[in-house]
């Protein structure tokens, strides 16, 4: 539904998205992965109308449409949480559901429906009327989510859903996107944490420097960009660390020399193939 | 002792990084005093000339010169209209004082036995200072003219024979005997002083007979034209500006608190048109300020007794005061880009401009330079539609200019603000 082809977008002499191009697929969570400053959130304005394209198309695509994100009434079909959450915390749960609900053109008995479903999908609804300002920081978090899906839209851009929050409430918004997946709705997902975009994401880019360098399912990526396994021997002359494509194989030849104590090994994950990527340069 | 100071310095060069603060540090100050510094070396340099429109109905020589004499001193600013023309300039405001020379006031003046000549101020009641200064004048100018006649032996000898002979016309009676000795005693004195070679005034036989040199009456100019009024017509009239001001500058905080809590994003990015958001944000500016100056008044109409002249233009007057206000809330709302910010730029321009515009100090005391830069203030003009259509009774042709100031105020602002929130978000 959300294209982005051969897309450009420079700040004086930065060039932030440089020729970047990718289409979401029906029903899948999509992983933008990408360091500091690769131009993930100038990509995430320009999907939300925000920002202009210098060269390129960005369009939300379909069977029967074919819409510009800057004209405001197509931004109807896309929710957006951002990284800081942006609520009313003077009111209530509810009320700030209410508000942009809407904003999106409900009204009657439909928006009291939503509002009551992003509610329990968010698993507000005992503190639907207290303030924003009491929620704790997973409960707000998962406001931020709901707000964005309260007119029930096609594509969800969630940008760093996860920041600051405890272990039990990111379990509870990892739940919650996949539900949204399940639901058929497209799912632009950022992110620092690779091993949130390894479990939840059908398919990830990484972007850099704004140019996109893979594109794929998660395990196609790793065995693409991965690079070999860690397995970590001990023996009794001490540890060793070897890197191998073939775990058994290694650890075959190994025991031959040595008697083997015990191992672990590591395979290839994304944040190795992150950095494999985009390299171990600290980023500003 | 050096975590003190590490502390202390990180503390200023934060200050000096943030250039609102340090606007308000250093330049705000200065801009205070230039503007007071201007203000009061215009003051100092000479009395301050206070627009008077003069009525002389007397039309004698005494009149004429004693008009002579105050152009001569400085400090008013004469302009000699008729009397309807007068009333006209005080209520619009264009004049601080009428002055009205009443008939025989040029008698009077020079025949100190037989009364003391008659001054009717009426004034402007947002300019009690003026007629205040305006009193002084007059006073000094009268009590010169009955010095300079007690010092003048020929003049005061004229005068008593006059006198005299006016007395000497009366039937016999005690009182009338006690008169005419006290002239020729004072003929007799008068001689005397000549003969020791000094004046009657350096003797300090000046200064009248023991009562002011002028009597001076005065009335506030609506009740002049329109019968009796208070005075709480005009401090309601400063306290809808001070709620326009106040509800403006808080309206300029919620696009900033939008943008710090991220809401501002979450907004643009849903199917609504930066001219819709800028529309609702100055509907609620527009309802605010409406509801709340409306509440003001009609507490002053319900408990004070504050009559407006005109219910329909006291609307007019709110309605557009009310656009210009939100104008420049939208203005303000995107030169301050945090709430801190919005907050101290809405103020720190209130206070100068409505200084400017005569909110705080009389404009006359302004130099010329600072009086017509008043013209820009929004204040002033605000003042002059609400106390147009409640206390000084202005026609709708008279309301015009004063409105269609605010509107166009209000209009360029909205365009700045809307403009530059456009090029903020992109």
């Amino acid at each position: 539904m959300l294209l982005f082809d051969h897309v450009s977008k420079r700040f004086g002499d930065l060039r932030a998205v440089n020729d970047l191009s990718f289409e979401l697929e029906a029903g899948e969570i999509f992983g933008l992965l990408g360091p500091n400053g690769a131009g993930k959130t100038t990509a995430i304005n320009m999907a939300v109308g925000l920002l202009e394209p210098d060269e390129g198309v960005v369009r939300f695509t379909g069977e029967a449409f074919d819409r510009d994100p800057r004209e405001a009434g197509n931004r109807q079909a896309l929710g957006l949480a951002p990284q800081s959450l942006a609520l009313y915390e003077e009111i209530g749960g509810a009320d700030n559901l209410r508000f942009f609900g809407r904003l999106h053109g409900l009204g009657g008995t439909d928006l009291e429906e939503r509002v009551a479903a992003c509610l329990d999908f968010a698993d507000l609804a005992d503190v639907a009327k207290k303030a924003v300002s009491k929620y704790s920081g997973g409960m707000k978090r998962r406001l931020n989510l709901a707000v964005a899906i309260v007119h029930d839209p096609d594509l969800v851009l969630l940008d760093e859903p996860t920041v600051g929050v405890d272990p039990q409430s990111r379990n509870a918004i990892f739940d919650r996107v996949e539900q949204l997946r399940d639901e058929g709705k497209q799912v632009v997902y950022t992110t620092h944490y690779m091993e949130e975009a390894q479990r939840l994401c059908d398919r990830v880019a990484i972007i850099d420097r704004g140019r996109l360098l893979a594109l794929d399912a998660v395990p196609a990526l790793i065995e693409a960009h991965g690079g070999p396994g860690n397995l970590v021997v001990h023996a009794a002359a001490g540890e060793t660390s070897h890197e191998t494509t073939n775990p058994l194989g290694t650890l075959a030849e190994l025991q031959e020399r040595q008697t083997v104590e015990h191992f672990q090994y590591r395979p290839p994950d994304l944040e190795k193939v992150f950095l494999n990527l985009t390299g171990r340069a600290l980023r500003d | 002792m050096s975590k003190i100071v590490a502390m202390a310095a990180k503390d200023i060069r934060i200050l000096f990084r943030d250039k609102l603060g340090f606007f308000f540090t250093v330049f705000f100050p200065l801009m205070m005093a230039i503007f007071f510094g201007a203000m009061f070396a215009s003051v100092s340099s000479g009395p301050a000339s206070i627009p008077v429109a003069l009525v002389d109905e007397d039309g004698t020589p005494g009149s004429e010169r004693f008009v002579a004499r105050l152009e001569a001193a400085g400090g008013l600013e004469l302009e000699r209209v008729p009397r309807e023309q007068a009333l006209e300039q005080v209520r619009r405001g264009r004049t601080a004082v009428m002055v009205t020379l009443r008939p025989g006031f040029g008698a009077a003046l020079d025949n100190p036995f037989r009364g003391t000549p008659r001054v009717d101020l009426a004034v402007d009641p947002t300019q009690f200072a003026a007629a205040g200064m305006a009193r002084g004048i007059l006073l000094e100018a009268a009590g010169a003219e009955l010095q300079e006649l007690m010092g003048d032996p020929s003049r005061m000898q004229a005068t008593t024979d006059r006198n005299s002979r006016f007395f000497r016309q009366l039937s016999p009676s005690p009182a009338r005997d006690d008169v005419l000795s006290f002239l020729d005693l004072s003929t007799r004195i008068s001689s005397r002083f000549e003969e020791l070679g000094v004046g009657a005034a350096a003797s300090g036989g000046a200064g009248g007979f023991g009562g002011p040199p002028l009597d001076i009456g005065q009335t506030e100019v609506q009740a002049e034209r329109r019968g009796p009024t208070n005075s709480y017509a005009t401090s309601f009239a400063q306290a809808m500006l001070w709620t326009l001001i106040g509800g403006s500058v808080s309206f300029s905080m919620s696009i900033a608190i939008e943008r710090s809590r991220g809401t501002l994003m979450r907004l643009l990015v849903s199917p609504i048109t930066t001219r819709h958001l800028l529309a609702a944000k100055g509907l609620a500016c527009l309802a605010t300020t409406l509801a709340t100056s409306s509440a003001l008044i009609a507490l002053g109409i319900g408990a004070f007794g504050v009559k407006p002249t005109s219910y329909p233009l006291l609307v007019l007057a709110l309605v557009c005061a009310s656009v210009c206000f939100c104008g420049i809330m939208m203005a303000l709302s995107v030169v301050g880009r945090t709430e801190q910010a919005a907050a101290g730029v809405g103020w720190g321009l209130a206070l100068p401009f409505t200084m400017l515009g005569g909110g705080m100090v009389p404009l006359f005391l302004m130099p010329e330079w600072m009086q017509r830069l008043a013209n820009v203030s929004p204040m002033k003009w605000t003042l002059m539609a609400l106390e147009g259509a409640i206390w000084r009774g202005f026609t709708p042709s008279e309301m015009i200019l004063p409105c269609a100031v605010l509107v166009a105020i209000g209009a360029v602002a909205f365009a700045f603000g809307a403009s530059r929130l456009r090029w903020d978000t992109g």
